[in-house]
């Protein structure tokens, strides 16, 4: 599935606005300034990807998933490394427990933080294109990436993967954690209209 | 099921009312719609004083916290699900456990979730259910409060309150590693107490217990850096840590801890060296460019210490670690 430039730009903006609006309920919870972006936004079939190819090397991943239904379906995850953005969370909170026990013992804190990133993304594709969704809660569990991974790909409902890296700081501290989404070819092509039709809008 | 019904159903109120957390359902507006029987214990307001009124309202207006109202609207409008944890929260409603509750009765601690529905006749609402965090928090603190406990005993020597063998061993590596890293000066000593078998065949080993706590006092006493470590090595053996510090200093402190310990002035007639307790001590400093392991200046210490007994006790020996390495060759 190649998408154009244009249509391109229209996702990573998208996914910017969300990063914003994320960023700013953080900030909030956090009581300081928290950056979030997303530097670029790439697309896979599911078969095509690995814990390796989307450089996700951890012991062990994290990941927050909901499901969002609406004009088109669209399953999200959003997946950390232990190293990476386990980090920031254990400053977000000043816990005491050791980082690698960390991904078990924050559960319910992970779990917002996920839950705030994907509705903060997901309400701004709604907004920008027109629509809206409605949300499964979130879920959250946490696995060798091998098996995160895995099962992601293993949805053969849903063969493509749309994939962004999002920078976050806090405190100055740079993490990183990587939102996965990914939907059936029917509805990666609804997406791709919705997104046409947002830029013949503008 | 029709929920306008809901609230007048007997059949139904009974079984929200019956349920162990929190539920609040509101309208669009954010007008209340229902209120069960957990939210009127712990909020102290009645579902029929609730019902039909703005949550923030009820809840007054330095009730609900800023970031469970921007949750709730954020829910409404965007009809995602929103949850609160307890552990960024703490608690976002004035809900209490015992009511009525005193001025100075803490909150609740809970977590909060908000699933959008859309429910006949009110089309798009929210519900809102509150779980009781206290339990999970209170277990915790205990696990916690044991595990902070249990570390503490592990570091500590339960007679002297030295620092214990096993946190030397680990300490010792971790000061090592940091020296050789930052080209810094990292000073050991080992102490003995002379004569102390014959103290305890003379005095008993309740006596000799005491002496040794007495010794660990008076050492502490003189080693004024946070830095500066006092370990229980074993039996009658110390050792002192001494970060960031020269050959001169440590000597200089050294000198001190066997003054410091010969002022106890305890009697000690098996002494072969004098009528009171004393000391002995091996020092060894680790300069930067040398080479050598920590096991190497452990051994240097020890080699300083072994020539301070053969010389008669109750003094101070230095052994250049480059020295002991090949001391342990020859």
């Amino acid at each position: 599935m190649a998408l154009t430039a244009d249509q391109l730009d229209a996702l990573s903006e998208i996914f910017n606005v969300g990063a914003g609006r994320a960023a700013s309920s953080l900030s909030d919870i956090v009581g300081d300034e928290v950056l979030l972006s997303v530097p670029q936004v790439e697309f896979y079939r599911a078969n095509e990807v690995n814990a390796k190819v989307l450089s996700l090397s951890s012991a062990r991943l994290g990941s927050v998933k909901q499901q969002f239904n609406g004009p088109f379906n669209i399953t999200a995850s959003l997946v950390f490394t232990e190293e990476r953005a386990l980090e920031i969370v254990q400053e977000m909170l000043g816990s005491q427990v050791e980082m690698a026990d960390l991904v078990e013992y924050e559960q319910e804190a992970m779990c917002e933080v996920g839950n705030i990133i994907l509705n903060a993304s997901l309400s701004a594709m709604a907004d920008m294109l027109g629509i809206t969704f409605d949300s499964t809660l979130p879920e959250y569990s946490s696995d060798a990436p091998d098996v995160v991974i895995g099962r992601i790909v293993a949805d053969t409902n849903n063969p493509m993967l749309l994939i962004l890296h999002m920078n976050m700081i806090i405190e100055k501290r740079r993490s990183q954690g990587t939102l996965i989404f990914w939907l059936s070819s029917s509805s990666l092509n609804l997406l791709i209209l919705h997104i046409d039709q947002f830029l013949a809008r503008i | 099921m029709q929920l306008d019904k809901l609230c007048t159903n007997s059949t139904w109120s009974t079984v929200f009312d019956a349920v162990g957390f929190g539920l609040v359902l509101v309208d669009a507006d954010a007008h209340v719609v229902l209120w069960n029987g957990w939210m009127t214990r712990h909020s102290g307001t009645s579902a029929q004083s609730a019902l039909g009124r703005p949550l923030t309202d009820v809840f007054g207006a330095a009730g609900q916290s800023a970031s469970f109202t921007a949750a709730l609207r954020n829910a409404l409008r965007y009809k995602l699900p929103v949850v609160l944890s307890n552990v960024l929260h703490r608690c976002p409603l004035p809900l209490y456990a015992q009511l009525p509750a005193s001025e100075s009765a803490e909150r609740m601690p809970h977590a909060v979730t908000l699933t959008p529905l859309t429910v006949a006749p009110w089309g798009a609402c929210c519900l809102i259910q509150v779980n009781d965090s206290s339990l999970s928090i209170s277990r915790e603190k205990i696990l916690q409060k044991n595990s902070d406990r249990l570390s503490r005993e592990v570091m500590t020597d339960g007679l002297t309150r030295a620092f214990s063998r096993g946190f030397f061993d680990q300490f010792y590596q971790q000061e090592f590693a940091r020296a050789r890293r930052q080209s810094s000066k990292l000073s050991l000593i080992m102490v003995d107490v002379d004569f102390f078998k014959n103290y305890n065949d003379e005095y008993g080993h309740p006596a000799g217990d005491k002496v040794l706590i007495a010794v660990v006092q008076a050492m502490q006493e003189v080693l004024l850096r946070a830095t500066d470590k006092l370990f229980r090595y074993g039996g009658e053996e110390f050792a002192v840590i001494l970060p960031d510090c020269d050959q001169h200093k440590a000597m200089a402190i050294a000198e001190q801890l066997r003054l410091a310990v010969m002022a106890l002035k305890l009697a000690h007639g098996k002494s072969e060296t004098s009528s009171h307790l004393t000391i002995s001590l091996g020092v060894s400093t680790l300069t930067s460019g040398q080479s050598c392991c920590a096991k190497t200046q452990l051994e240097a210490s020890d080699n300083a210490l072994y020539l301070a007994k053969k010389q008669g006790r109750n003094r101070v020996q230095y052994c250049n670690p480059e020295s002991a390495l090949e001391t342990a060759s020859a």
